[in-house]
């Protein structure tokens, strides 16, 4: 697989194969892709051979640099493309039509090629043209509504995105899913693909439940806290579950079924208030829910994060801890399934990556099989050897 | 490529709810032969609303009731023509139900079994019940999510569909595998580490920095300008993210204050991250002026990457959606026509997604029953009368 993808949509989508076991060579221009000026930076200091974030994108991978708009570059990178099963590119800047090198040129020399072309609007509709980040895909797309869910007043607080860069990995992971899917038909009938990913329809497919809505004339949840009547699927407000604040933090639960909510019951040993016709039924508990949560405060607030999941997961009620990635570092599940997975890097040092969410049978997945590449770091043994 | 890429592949679906049958809904748009199998002893909690319609598109359904001795034999008869079966009960329930791995392999020795659960089957805590909400929090992925100095988000439907989409993808690699080796696997999956897995940035800053990331609102770690900014209406933002200088000069000439660009505090991404609070101010000064769409339209005209911050049912009607084709217009189980999506994807020059109305429970016995397993018609009825194929 050849990695033409900058940022983080394109060399996300490489890495899931990567850790699936392909060989994956990261193209690069001369000046690098341009993660490696994104932080997280030992120190905060930028330097292109330590950013967290493309030191997690890229490992398992080899890198190579190439431009690609030079005819030496082009040349090179015709001769990689001509026994590559997958292209992942991720354009702007680098796109490989504008090069010369798209798919009905590649397809000459390559006929099974996969060539997979992550845009934030995919190459049709009205925006097809636009740019976007991760910050303009996630309010597009509805996910800054959902996530912060209704306030006291929406106008001073506005929609917010999610930490991190989730937009653009949903373009990865939509990209990663078609070229699999893709790949199985090429080793069945030798035939190659040309996909196109939309990032925005990535995000939006995200919230197909909520498009099912739209299309039964159902209007968007309200973000004015005052107008709520029922509790959207997937947000937590009133009886579907929330927080607690606990002597160490904040505890999260969810006994939203009746049956959970008698066991949850017990778990607080049984309060007086239980049987109070205001909380005795789902939709009393949703009418009353801000004394509800506040009898529930009352109790969490003495108790640390831990020792309430416990005692909730012991009645089979869903209840987690609110972590900090500290507590992910130290969290004994995790360490017990080895999530983690530690790399040594020449420029960075050892550091824990997050691992993968899957386990096959009968095969390892490889990790960490390498560090995220030094610039250029396979220039000699792989780009020396093309024929 | 003529046919769409999983056509020939049978998925016996025992998932319910979001993550399961988000993925096999992927599996069934691109072309596999997606068999779901409930019961009306224990519904599908999804199929209380609108988004049943959604999850289960181009699906079969035959309905069974695996809990007894006749439905958990016709269960294993499904197996043996299956290429895949998946399933996202909490841990444990499987193997319970008599369908653990072991026993689904001995039926089918090279079927792929995908298992998801939320903390994955295996480890201290591979039996605690988990909802995608839930999750969110465990696994730090709210921590970096919400305002500054506020308590933690609750909202947030992401878990599920994000998982789905993975498991989709993690049984294409297996089908991969058995292509090149005539083997089956199974997969065990976690929702928590998908999530865990998505927030490496913040992971990393804390063993670089001994940082413990605090969430941002809507702002950057880098860049700046960075944020959604008021515009003509209530509730009503334009999200705008400045990534370059270019892209700064732009932005400053659009909203006619060209001294800011000329200023060189501002000249880099760090001097306006510096400054950022003074340059929100002057920018609203112009957002406020013109609708959200208007303002993407003249942002994006000048090259600043920029969108509306919409609800669900603008999403809906976003010209952008409808003119790429992502909708289809499909008939609900309540006869009326209704839009509803597509795959973020398209295969140039090859077949469009196979996209049909979501099921009834039971509306393909027939066919599973009598046409694919070759059951007498009467042995159906049978069936059916004894609350088997219910």
């Amino acid at each position: 697989m050849l990695d033409v993808g900058q940022g983080i949509s394109g060399p996300y989508c490489a890495k899931i194969l990567a850790q699936m076991g392909a060989e994956v060579i990261k193209v690069e221009p001369p000046e690098g892709d341009a993660a490696r000026h994104m932080g997280p930076f030992p120190g905060d200091d930028p330097h292109p051979e330590k950013s967290g974030l493309f030191l997690a994108l890229n490992a398992n991978k080899y890198g190579v640099t190439l431009d690609l708009a030079s005819p030496g570059g082009a040349e090179a990178f015709r001769k990689l493309a001509a026994s590559a099963d997958i292209i992942i590119e991720n354009p702007p800047p680098v796109s490989l039509a504008d090069l010369g090198l798209g798919y009905d040129a590649l397809q000459n020399i390559n006929p099974g090629l996969i060539l997979a072309s992550i845009t934030p609007f995919g190459n049709r509709g009205p925006y097809k043209d636009f740019k976007a980040t991760d910050l303009v895909l996630y309010h597009m797309s509805g996910h800054a509504h959902g996530l912060l869910g209704a306030v006291e007043d929406p106008d001073s607080d506005p929609p917010i995105r999610a930490g991190g860069h989730q937009a653009e990995l949903v373009g990865g992971m939509a990209a990663a899913t078609a070229a699999m899917m893709a790949l199985y038909r090429k080793r069945i009938t030798g035939e190659g693909a040309r996909i196109d990913i939309s990032s925005f329809e990535a995000m939006v497919t995200q919230l197909i439940s909520g498009l099912a809505n739209s299309a039964y004339g159902r209007p968007a949840p309200p973000r004015d806290l005052s107008k709520v009547e029922e509790a959207a699927i997937g947000g937590m407000v009133g009886a579907i579950g929330g927080i607690l604040p606990c002597s160490d933090g904040y505890v999260a639960i969810s006994p939203r079924e009746d049956a959970q909510w008698e066991r949850w019951l017990l778990v607080m040993d049984s309060p007086a208030w239980a049987t109070d016709d205001r909380y005795s039924t789902r939709d009393a508990r949703q009418k009353n829910s801000p004394s509800l949560w506040k009898l529930l405060s009352e109790w969490s607030i003495n108790r640390s994060k831990h020792e309430i999941s416990r005692m909730g997961q012991e009645q089979r009620v869903p209840c987690f801890p609110v972590n900090t990635v500290l507590d992910l570092l130290s969290d004994e599940h995790l360490a017990h399934r080895e999530f983690f997975v530690e790399i040594e890097h020449p420029a960075a040092g050892t550091l824990k990556y997050p691992g993968a969410a899957y386990r096959f049978s009968g095969t390892e997945l490889p990790l960490a099989a390498r560090p995220a590449p030094l610039l250029g770091e396979h220039n000699m043994s792989i780009l020396k050897n093309l024929v | 490529m003529s046919e769409l890429p999983l056509h020939g592949i049978r998925v016996l679906d025992l998932s319910w709810i979001i993550a399961g049958p988000t993925a096999t809904r992927f599996m069934a748009a691109m072309g596999a032969e997606v068999i779901k199998v409930g019961s009306a002893r224990r519904p599908d909690p999804s199929t209380r609303g609108p988004a049943f319609q959604a999850y289960n598109q181009s699906k079969l359904y035959a309905s069974l009731n695996i809990s007894t001795t006749e439905g958990l034999a016709l269960v294993k008869q499904l197996l043996v023509v299956s290429d895949v079966v998946i399933e996202n009960f909490a841990a444990g329930v499987i193997e319970r139900l008599g369908l653990g791995y072991e026993v689904v392999s001995a039926v089918r020795p090279d079927i792929i079994m995908v298992a998801s659960s939320g903390t994955g089957h295996s480890g201290p805590h591979k039996d605690y019940v988990a909802y995608g909400s839930l999750l969110q929090h465990y696994t730090g992925w709210n921590s970096i999510s919400g305002y500054p100095g506020r308590e933690p988000v609750t909202g947030g439907l992401w878990a599920d569909p994000w998982v789905g989409m993975e498991l989709a993808m993690v049984t294409a690699a297996a089908l991969n595998n058995r292509a090149l080796t005539g083997q089956g696997q199974y997969v065990d999956f976690s929702m928590a580490e998908a999530l865990s897995a998505t927030i490496p940035e913040a992971v990393l800053d804390y063993q670089m920095n001994g940082r413990v990331k605090e969430p941002l609102g809507n702002r950057d770690d880098w860049y700046a300008p960075h944020g959604v900014y008021h515009c003509v209406g209530a509730d009503r933002w334009v999200a705008i993210a400045v990534t370059n200088d270019a892209e700064w000069v732009s932005l400053c000439q659009l909203i006619h204050r060209p001294d800011l660009a000329a200023d060189p505090m501002y000249a880099d991404a760090a001097g306006r991250h510096e400054h950022r609070d003074h340059l929100d101010a002057a920018i609203t000064a112009w957002t406020i002026q013109h609708e959200d769409h208007e303002a993407m339209q003249l942002l994006q005209r000048a090259g600043v990457p920029s969108g509306p911050s919409q609800d669900i049912l603008r999403v809906f009607n976003e010209p952008q959606l409808r003119e790429a084709g992502y909708f289809t217009e499909l008939q609900t189980s309540d006869g009326e026509l209704r839009d509803l999506p597509g795959l973020p994807w398209r295969l140039e020059g090859g077949p469009g997604p196979y996209l049909t109305e979501a099921p009834v429970l039971g509306q393909h016995n027939a066919y599973v029953y009598q046409e694919l397993l070759g059951l007498p018609e009467t042995e159906v009825d049978r069936m059916i009368e004894d609350q088997i194929i219910y």
